[in-house]
């Protein structure tokens, strides 16, 4: 008979971790889009804050995603999604990494000469960076849905839960 | 300083694309390349291939790994060693049966 596994495994802590910067990052980048129009300070503050906050979760959840790569890799039909689930979170992470950077540099004073055209540049990047976090998340949840990643399959009789 | 900052983005965003690893599947069978990646915290190797496939392969319990006919640690594994192994295909996946270190 099978036996309910312990709710806190390894594999668990990365679906804990990714859901708060994919929230963030995607406000963030919001914010900064309406930045570009409104000359209310707020906007690009808050964008900036959620910004660093989302980076800070991404890498958090790069790492958790790292520990369960190790788990649920052995099970999986097709490891090529799960393959290119890594290598989106990471371009997407870089992506917004060096969109932060460049946010430090212009609210810093790093870079005073076309600042119009670089708070552009980190709205596309931004931008970019979400289309890229969608893709990332959805094939996260195809590894989930259709390959049942990390996620404990009961027998067909429940009789573990008994 | 214009220039040097334009170009650091540039080259930055081109790194994050080529950075990232692809890997490929094959049928069910014997193969003979390089290690090119040994992660031993998750008991994984990257093998480039001679036709220049780069196999990821997790260990299983039934993976044999040997040297000169002896069962060694995973430990034995580096970057770099010609190796040989015999893989089964399971979905897309690949599982290790064996591996032979040539070197």
């Amino acid at each position: 008979m099978n036996e309910i596994p312990d709710f806190w495994r390894t594999e668990v802590f990365h679906p804990l971790s990714v859901h708060f910067p994919i929230a963030l990052l995607l406000v963030a980048t919001l914010f900064k889009i309406v930045s570009l129009w409104s000359r209310n300070k707020l906007w690009p503050q808050a964008g900036s804050i959620l910004l660093g906050l989302g980076i800070l979760g991404a890498w958090i959840a790069i790492y958790t995603g790292n520990q369960a790569d190790g788990i649920v890799s052995r099970k999986l039909c097709d490891p090529t999604v799960l393959k290119e689930h890594e290598n989106m979170a990471y371009i997407t992470a870089w992506i917004f990494t060096a969109g932060f950077a460049l946010d430090l540099a212009l609210t810093y004073g790093l870079l005073n000469f076309k600042k119009n055209i670089f708070k552009f540049i980190l709205v596309l990047g931004m931008l970019t960076g979400s289309v890229l976090l969608g893709y990332a998340g959805h094939l996260g949840a195809t590894l989930v849905y259709q390959q049942a990643a990390g996620v404990y399959t009961p027998s067909e009789d429940c009789l573990e839960y008994n | 300083m214009k220039n040097a900052i334009l170009k650091s983005l540039f080259a930055g965003l081109v790194f994050m694309f080529f950075a990232c690893g692809e890997t490929n599947t094959v049928e069910s069978g014997t193969y003979q390349g390089t290690v090119d990646e040994v992660k031993p915290d998750k008991t994984e190797i990257y093998v480039k291939t001679d036709d220049n496939k780069t196999l990821e392969l997790y260990f299983t319990d039934e993976t044999v790994l040997s040297r000169g006919g002896n069962e060694v640690e995973f430990s034995e594994l580096q970057k770099g060693q010609k190796v040989e192994v015999e893989v089964e295909k399971v979905g897309k996946r690949l599982d290790p049966l064996s591996v032979k270190i040539l070197e």
